[in-house]
């Protein structure tokens, strides 16, 4: 009864020609300007400077915030202030809500309600929100399919395709909503890819922030290392995996004014959803990490995993503790390894393992409603990854002669 | 044809200078101390000296690419875009000023002076090429009027 | 009675769904902002509505997950009505996903979005010539500054299911 494909083309070119008249059109100069950000020469460079762009801004206004305001915010007023009010001293209590009573800023306090508010509110909403407003920019104007043409090569190379650019670039944001974004990608093999170097390899705007605030000099290369991990891992994957990566051709939209009822609408939302995961989990993983380590819980694995965390890795034992946080939060984690001393060999390493060494909790949950299978096998990746990967970042420390 | 040898003079100039801005911007990065003559100053920074360097150089070869046969429209936007490159780079630069300009060292917020002092010169080439940049806006208008 | 928007990725559908709701369902873009259903409500005759956004899909064989999705909920929303949102400087490509819906016997509406840009293209769609041919309610849009909107909604009750035989023939002289 229904018509085949071609039948149903001949009448729609019937029912076209009856009803469309295509007018002369003539190229405008926005369109001239949009050709360029897509062919390569002109595209590169361009695309080079839309980074750029977004990396300025965000710690410019990170830092404005974080810097300029909250850091004296918390330290000279909040700190002191809840410091003498909370009851207790040196009870559990104490130890778990305000932390080290010593402690002369909220780095080192470690508390649920010193390191764990300022983290959530001072160091990574800021973050956070500058990231959105651009990433929400560019959704809007149109640029992320333009980005995928550019790219496309790239990702073949790694069993994907350009708009795999999608999911990655959410991901900077957040991981959660890029998994669901994998979707997208047509075979089993390629949302395989993509979920497991999403969770391993992409760190999310909250460690970007605690990281530009933290390790500013150093984060560099961590990025580095990640960027390149995940080019690496890609490109194993891609040759292991079996299944198809076919071949598709990108839609580019026209570009558009981004509406600012809807960028103020996708703000807001992303804002919300932020309070409502993330800073329970920050205020989660700060009594967690607290109440083991009076339980004398961390000092004992930080014995037990020591030949792999100093002998393999080459980092500090007491990094255990961070490790753990790092299952709730990266953002919590990264805060917590500033608070050790260590060289920067020591920290670039050990900020490198933390991101890669497990998806928190939230991506966790979000990969296994996508299939328990496919989460499995992340993990097994994921496992496989980080003793190897980390083993390799030592060893190059070895020979550079800095580990 | 002769309605834009103005034109092409201008870009033409302005792209060799953005060129040699850029250019000496990776050199004073590479090389590792800053350089500051009069009210120019170019910051020993990976990221603004080289990244933002980078930027200004292609913002300069854009331009130049886009001499030749200028009034055609696929040339044109060329020199647009190496004008659009300088505003990210020079609005950029100028954001930072105002987000570093506003907190005070002890106290919420800075003094006037303090205030004032942040906008003083040397400033960044990105920031020098600005003004010059806008000319581009002129050209468009007059091809939408025309 | 419930109401399924349907149609090509980025044509509109999520601010169409939008408009109609009052909800937040994502807008963007690109290809694939909508990875899953949302489900909303609207008033239609003091009565509410089930209104779904769906992934945009080109064609009723799903290539993707975010597809299947869209596929399956209209297998599974029998006597849903739906509406066939269009880009209008694209018509062709939505004709193919809407006579394929037509085919499967579900009443349709067609919504011509993004007549602004089709309109910005010197592109000239004779509607009621459209309407008269496929038999179903044609209605040109603008969902981002809201226009024709109250119009479909005011001719939802029209949509009927059409025969496609009836289209070959009207197509034809
Ligand atoms: N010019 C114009 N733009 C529109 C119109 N309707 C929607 N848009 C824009 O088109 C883009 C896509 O809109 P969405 O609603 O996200 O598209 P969608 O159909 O839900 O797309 P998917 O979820 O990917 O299937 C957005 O940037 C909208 O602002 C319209 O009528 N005119
Ligand atoms: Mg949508």
């Amino acid at each position: 009864m229904g018509l085949s494909v071609d039948e149903r083309w001949d009448l729609i070119d019937k029912i076209s020609k009856e009803t469309v008249t295509f007018g002369k059109y003539k190229h405008t100069l926005k369109d001239a300007v949009g050709e360029l950000t897509i062919k390569p020469l002109t595209g590169i460079p361009i695309a080079i400077a839309v980074l750029y762009g977004l990396w300025s801004f965000f710690g410019s206004f990170a830092g404005f915030f974080t810097d300029g305001f909250f850091v004296s915010l918390f330290d000279e007023h909040f700190l002191p202030w809840i410091q003498s009010v909370f009851p207790d001293k040196g009870g559990w209590l104490y130890y778990i809500f305000v932390g080290d009573p010593l402690a002369d800023n909220c780095f080192e306090a470690f508390g649920v309600l010193t390191s764990g508010l300022f983290i959530a509110i001072g160091v990574v909403l800021p973050a956070i929100i500058a990231f959105y407003l651009i990433l929400t920019l560019l959704e809007d104007i149109g640029y992320m399919p333009r980005l995928a043409v550019l790219i496309d090569t790239i990702l073949h190379k790694i069993g994907l395709h350009g708009y795999a650019i999608v999911p990655t670039i959410l991901s900077l944001g957040c991981n959660v909503p890029a998994v669901t974004a994998s979707r997208i990608l047509e075979t089993r093999k390629q949302r395989f890819i993509m979920m497991t170097l999403l969770a391993i390899f992409i760190p999310c705007g909250a460690q970007l922030g605690i990281m530009e605030e933290v390790i500013p000099d150093t984060m560099g290369y961590v990025l580095i290392y990640l960027l390149i991990g995940y080019f690496i891992l890609g490109f194993i994957l891609n040759k292991i995996i079996p299944g198809k990566s076919p071949e598709i051709l990108i839609d580019v939209p026209p570009y558009q004014r981004p509406m600012l009822r809807n960028v103020r609408r996708k703000m807001q939302m992303r804002i919300v959803g932020f309070f409502k995961v993330a800073i329970p989990f920050v205020l989660l993983g700060c009594a967690v990490v607290n109440i083991l380590y009076k339980g004398g819980v961390i000092d004992w694995l930080a014995n037990v995993m020591s030949p792999l965390l100093s002998g393999w890795f080459g980092v500090p034992d007491e990094t255990v503790g961070p490790l753990i946080a790092a299952f709730l939060r990266k953002d919590l984690a990264v805060a917590q390894l500033s608070a050790i001393p260590m060289t920067s060999y020591q920290m670039i390493t050990s900020v490198v393992l933390v991101s890669i060494y497990f998806p928190c909790v939230a991506t966790f949950v979000m990969i296994l409603k996508e299939g328990w299978k496919d989460l499995l096998g992340s993990v097994a990746v994921l496992a496989a990854v980080v003793f190897l990967y980390g083993g390799l970042i030592h060893l190059i420390g070895i020979l550079l002669g800095v580990a | 044809m002769g309605e834009y040898t103005m034109a092409k003079l201008y870009f033409g100039i302005l792209g060799i200078v953005t060129v040699l801005f850029g250019v000496s911007e990776l050199a004073v990065t590479a090389g590792g101390t800053s350089f500051s003559w009069g009210i120019l100053e170019i910051p020993n920074e990976m990221f603004r000296g080289g990244w933002g360097g980078f930027i200004v150089l292609f913002a300069g070869l854009f331009y130049l690419s886009s001499l030749k046969n200028f009034s055609e429209i696929h040339q044109f936007s060329k020199a647009i875009m190496g004008s659009i490159m300088i505003w990210v780079v020079a609005g950029l630069d100028i954001f930072a000023m105002i987000t570093e300009s506003i907190p005070g060292e002890e106290g919420w917020f800075n003094s006037l002076g303090g205030f004032l002092g942040t906008y003083a010169p040397p400033y960044t080439p990105a920031i020098i090429l600005l003004p010059f940049s806008l000319v581009v806006i002129y050209y468009i208008c007059k091809r939408k009027a025309s | 009675m419930k109401v399924l928007l349907m149609g090509h990725p980025n044509v509109g559908k999520s601010v169409f769904f939008n408009r109609l709701t009052g909800s937040n369902a994502i807008e963007s873009n690109y290809p694939g902002t909508t990875v899953d259903y949302t489900k909303g409500y609207m008033l239609l005759e003091n009565k509410d509505v089930e209104v779904i956004d769906v992934p945009g899909i080109f064609s009723l064989e799903p290539k993707d997950r975010a597809e299947e999705v869209s596929v399956k909920m209209l297998e599974e929303e029998k006597d849903a009505i739906v509406v066939c949102v269009f880009d209008a400087s694209k018509i062709e490509r939505g004709l193919y996903l809407a006579l394929e819906i037509i085919e499967k016997g579900y009443p349709v509406i067609i919504a011509l979005n993004m007549w602004d840009v089709a309109t910005d293209k010197n592109i000239a769609i004779d509607v009621k010539n459209l309407e008269k041919i496929l038999g179903v309610p044609v209605i040109a849009t603008t969902a981002i500054s809201g226009e024709g909107i109250a119009e479909v909604v005011s001719r939802i009750g029209e949509a009927s299911p059409v025969k496609i035989r009836n289209i070959i023939k009207n197509a034809g002289d």
